[in-house]
């Protein structure tokens, strides 16, 4: 009993990591119409920007600076080289943004040498916390809050401003959104951008939790491919269903049969695909991209 | 006379809206069958599930006795339905034969064949159906041209052709003669009319006076539903039809025709 | 037969005509190509048998070339079937063969094999397009690895199969002895005929027969429909064509080839990597083809084997050489997007209508 509701808790944790990609992912895909193979190496920029400023400068500006420095390096990788395939076919944006991803991986690879590194956790939260029968370290419970407060807050973003509705009305219908005089380019860096930050503060805010090393971008990038498909591909709400729902799965299969837990994500994403191809939430419309 | 192509209780439903709704239709064999209404009355929709391209929500298609409610787009090319888009659907990189030689292709093949030994050039058969249906659509003088680069009337045309090349029992034409100058528009209409002479043509178009003077009998939609069905004559005459019109958005066609 | 029937026929039977001098002059050309390669590769400083690697991990990046290039189906998965490949072959030869691994048994079991998984993975992943189906495949692959990462005790998990056993080559009666060198003879730069070993003759018989399938599929009846689809998926559907049919047949076939690569490359090898099957494995196939030239014959042969000579040279002398490769890619894909083959072929091409054009000009 005891091992179950562990293994819920740390499944909400990872889940919650899922969704932050994936609703990165998410936005991204609604405003630019790109699959961003690069958002993996977003949340590992994010996770080692963190931990140089965290060791330089102090803990708390490592979270600070993480989030910040992603965003700049995406907007710098959407204004010198993403706009210009922004019209090419879908396939060929696959393609650029796996070659960042690679040449992402690999200079952080050269720079910080291919071994795994931890994020200290705050000495403050360096505790565990009396959940019922478990004890549950406070970090984890503080970085689960701190996704949904991050989650909510985007999701007003979209729901409240202009810009939301523009990455609204774009996941429906882009060329609409151009006929009635939405500014899509700004709109699609500052959307860029933001679902990059995300990556980023996760990906440091994560690293105490799980460690950091060069291929982790690949290694949480899957999975929530895995999330946004299982989702429905362009549905903010798709994004945070199945990332909960493959965080729970796998974080529980690990405690009832080890060896499936990475197996099982992809059977569910299977069963999902062929019982509903757009995605628990997603509208069948967009599936043909 | 029993029915070639015949639809009960037809429905297309996106979401909550009803775009076609209890749908009740059929055609004779060798008839010509316009289907009219006023924008977005569900003209093209109906054709869409008719073809095959969307899936019926509810309600039965059947085709020569045969229940074709759920078999693929191909499956109903196979079966002699084939059709003409609203704007013309092509292979833009490929020349005008060639647009003519895959859908004389597909005819001939079938919907799947394994054949990675051999070129498609053996089968006569193919080339054979590829230079008729330009032909008859008088683009052999075009043939080797590459299709993007023709005219708006001529990729329209080719459109058609491809349709004819699957040999088909019925046609279903959507607004064939839109966007065309007057003289390619009169040209499509006598070989509308010729064609109406082999097989059974249904049409979906906006110009009146083509409509009523080509076809044998026409259906009205309404806001997705079947408003009437019936003689030129009589859909002129018809109350309904008139307010249909007048009190809808599209005052302009019933005056034009 | 009316006018028309008879411009058709005689249409097909000039096409014929020319067919037959194109396929000997590209058997010829082909042939040569691959008997200078390895001396070629020598003079520039390959280590002997890279030859053998680069033409058996060629293959494979040609069964993706067929998704990518002539279906239109970008597949992030081809790791599955190659690194699959190599794991059937690897269990076959070590665990069935009583003391004499049968080279075309092994390889055997992995197409099959790995062209049944295409088809089961290909029922589902088939039903979605572009970026869509390119998440899928992936995700797939990514299964498929974890899968073999577990089965411990058949693949021995992340440490992957070493020693898989020598195999021989049972060719009518006789069993060759694939490791056994060509006669002696110095060829000056160029390395020492003798250095060059019956795998390398095997390899290019092997590659030779594979570029001769996938040029006779491009042009045969299947590759024109395949092409067809592409182009237009709704146009092709609605004049009787199934495109779910033909997509899961190409998927198929890029499965298998992946699948006879991957096993080559293990019975080669004797070592079946982990790595074989996983993500940036299905990346370098990716890589290869773009950089070779997605669409061509050749170019994911020549993508592959210019990357993987510049790796065999510079992971040497620095740390950086797959940063170096992501950043060829990269380039690659901004500035030249038709890749090394397909840019030479459009400079001849250009170049020939500029000729065409001046002898025209009287």
């Amino acid at each position: 009993m005891e091992g179950l509701s562990q293994a819920l808790l740390n499944g909400l944790v990872l889940g919650l990591i899922y969704v932050a990609i994936a609703v990165g992912l998410t936005i991204i895909f609604g405003t630019l119409r790109l699959v961003n193979f690069a958002h993996g190496a977003f949340y590992a920029i994010g996770a080692y920007a963190g931990l140089i400023v965290a060791q330089h400068v102090g803990l708390v500006w490592g979270f600070v600076a993480a989030p910040i420095a992603v965003a700049i390096f995406a907007v710098l990788l959407d204004r010198l080289v993403l706009r210009f395939f922004y019209s090419k076919e879908p396939t060929s944006q696959l393609l650029l943004t796996f070659g960042i991803a690679v040449v992402v991986q690999e200079t952080l690879r050269l720079v910080f040498g291919g071994t795994t590194q931890q994020f200290p956790v705050p000495p403050q939260l360096a505790t565990s916390f009396a959940l019922g029968a478990i004890q549950y370290p406070a970090y984890r419970l503080v970085f689960a809050a701190g996704v949904l407060v991050m989650i909510t807050v985007v999701w007003l973003f979209l729901d409240r401003t202009d810009y939301g509705l523009i990455v609204r009305a774009g996941i429906r219908d882009r060329i609409m959104v151009q006929l009635l005089g939405g500014n899509i380019e700004r709109a699609s860096t500052v959307v860029f951008a933001l679902g990059a930050a995300i990556a980023g503060l996760v990906g440091a805010a994560a690293s105490p939790i799980y460690s950091v090393d060069p291929n982790t971008g690949f290694e949480f990038l899957v999975p929530s491919f895995v999330v946004v498909v299982v989702g429905g591909l362009g549905s903010f709400w798709g994004a945070v269903l199945g990332g909960l729902l493959i965080g729970e799965l796998q974080s529980v299969t690990t405690v009832v049969y080890a060896p499936a837990a990475n197996v099982i994500i992809y059977l569910c994403m299977a069963l999902v695909l062929v019982l509903r191809p757009q995605g628990l939430l997603g509208e069948s419309e967009v599936i043909r991209q | 006379m029993s029915a070639l192509l015949e639809t009960h209780g037809l429905s297309k439903t996106f979401g909550h809206f009803a775009a076609n709704a209890q749908i009740d239709f059929s055609v004779e064999p060798g008839e010509l069958r316009a289907v009219i209404g006023p924008n977005g009355a569900g003209k093209t929709t109906f054709f869409n599930v008719l073809g095959g391209t969307t899936p019926a929500s509810a309600g039965t298609i059947r085709f020569k006795g045969r229940d074709v409610t759920h078999a693929g787009g191909y499956r109903r090319v196979h079966l002699g339905i084939a059709k003409a888009f609203q704007t013309a659907n092509l292979y833009p990189e490929q020349t005008v034969r060639q647009n003519a030689r895959y859908a004389a292709l597909g005819h001939v093949q079938g919907p799947f064949a394994l054949e990675v030994f051999r070129r498609s050039q053996r089968l006569a058969a193919v080339d054979a159906a590829a230079e008729r249906a330009l032909a008859r659509l008088e683009l052999t003088g075009v043939a080797e041209q590459r299709c993007g680069d023709l005219s708006h009337g001529d990729k329209k045309r080719l459109d058609i052709a491809i349709a004819l090349a699957t040999e088909p029992e019925v046609l279903l034409l959507d607004e064939p003669v839109a966007g065309m100058s007057r003289d390619e528009a009169r040209k499509t209409e006598l070989l509308i009319r010729k064609l109406a002479a082999e097989m059974t043509v249904l049409i979906i178009e906006h110009d009146m006076d083509l409509i009523m003077g080509i076809s044998d009998s026409i259906t009205v939609l309404h806001q997705g539903h079947v408003l009437a069905t019936g003689t030129p004559l009589e859909i002129r005459e018809n109350p309904r039809v008139q307010e249909a019109y007048l009190g809808g958005h599209s005052q302009a066609e019933l005056a034009h025709g | 037969m009316s006018a028309a029937d008879v411009g058709a026929v005689s249409l097909a039977r000039r096409r014929r005509s020319v067919l037959a001098v194109h396929d000997l002059r590209f058997v010829a050309l082909t042939v040569l190509g691959l008997a200078a390669f390895p001396f070629v590769l020598h003079a520039l400083g390959g280590y002997s048998g890279l030859a053998t690697q680069i033409l058996l991990t060629g293959i494979a990046a040609i069964g993706f070339n067929l998704l990518l290039g002539y279906a239109g189906m970008l597949s992030y998965g081809q790791a599955m079937f190659y690194g699959g490949g190599g794991y059937v072959a690897g269990i076959v030869a070590t665990r069935f063969a009583g003391g004499h691994p049968n080279l075309w048994l092994a390889v055997l079991a992995a197409v099959v094999t790995t062209a049944l998984l295409a088809f089961c993975v290909g029922l589902l992943v088939t039903r979605l397009y572009g970026i869509y189906f390119a998440l899928l495949t992936l995700a797939f692959a990514q299964m498929v690895f974890f899968v073999v990462e577990q089965a411990r005790d058949w693949t021995n998990g992340d440490d992957g199969m070493q020693n898989v056993p020598t195999v021989g080559m049972p060719f009518f009666g006789s069993t060759i002895d694939l490791n056994t060198g060509l006669p002696a003879l110095d060829l000056g730069p160029f390395g020492n005929l003798s250095d060059v070993k019956l795998w390398y003759v095997f390899a290019a018989l092997v590659t030779l027969l594979v570029l001769w399938f996938t040029r006779v599929l491009v042009r045969s009846q299947f590759g024109e429909v395949l092409g067809a689809i592409r182009e237009n998926e709704e146009r092709s559907t609605f004049v009787g064509f199934s495109p779910r049919l033909y997509r899961l047949a190409a998927f198929v076939i890029a499965g298998a080839l992946g699948g006879l690569s991957g096993a080559l490359r293990a019975l080669f090898d004797a070592t079946v990597p982990i790595d074989s099957v996983g993500i940036d494995r299905s990346g370098s196939f990716v890589i290869f083809t773009i950089v070779g030239g997605v669409q061509t014959i050749f170019g994911p042969l020549v993508g592959t084997g210019v990357i993987m000579y510049l790796q065999n040279v510079i992971s040497g002398k620095t740390d950086a050489w797959r940063l170096i490769e992501g950043l060829i890619f990269v380039l690659v894909i901004v500035f030249l997007p038709s890749g090394i083959v397909g840019t030479l072929l459009k400079r001849r091409r250009t170049r020939k209508q500029l000729l065409d054009t001046v002898k025209a000009t009287p």
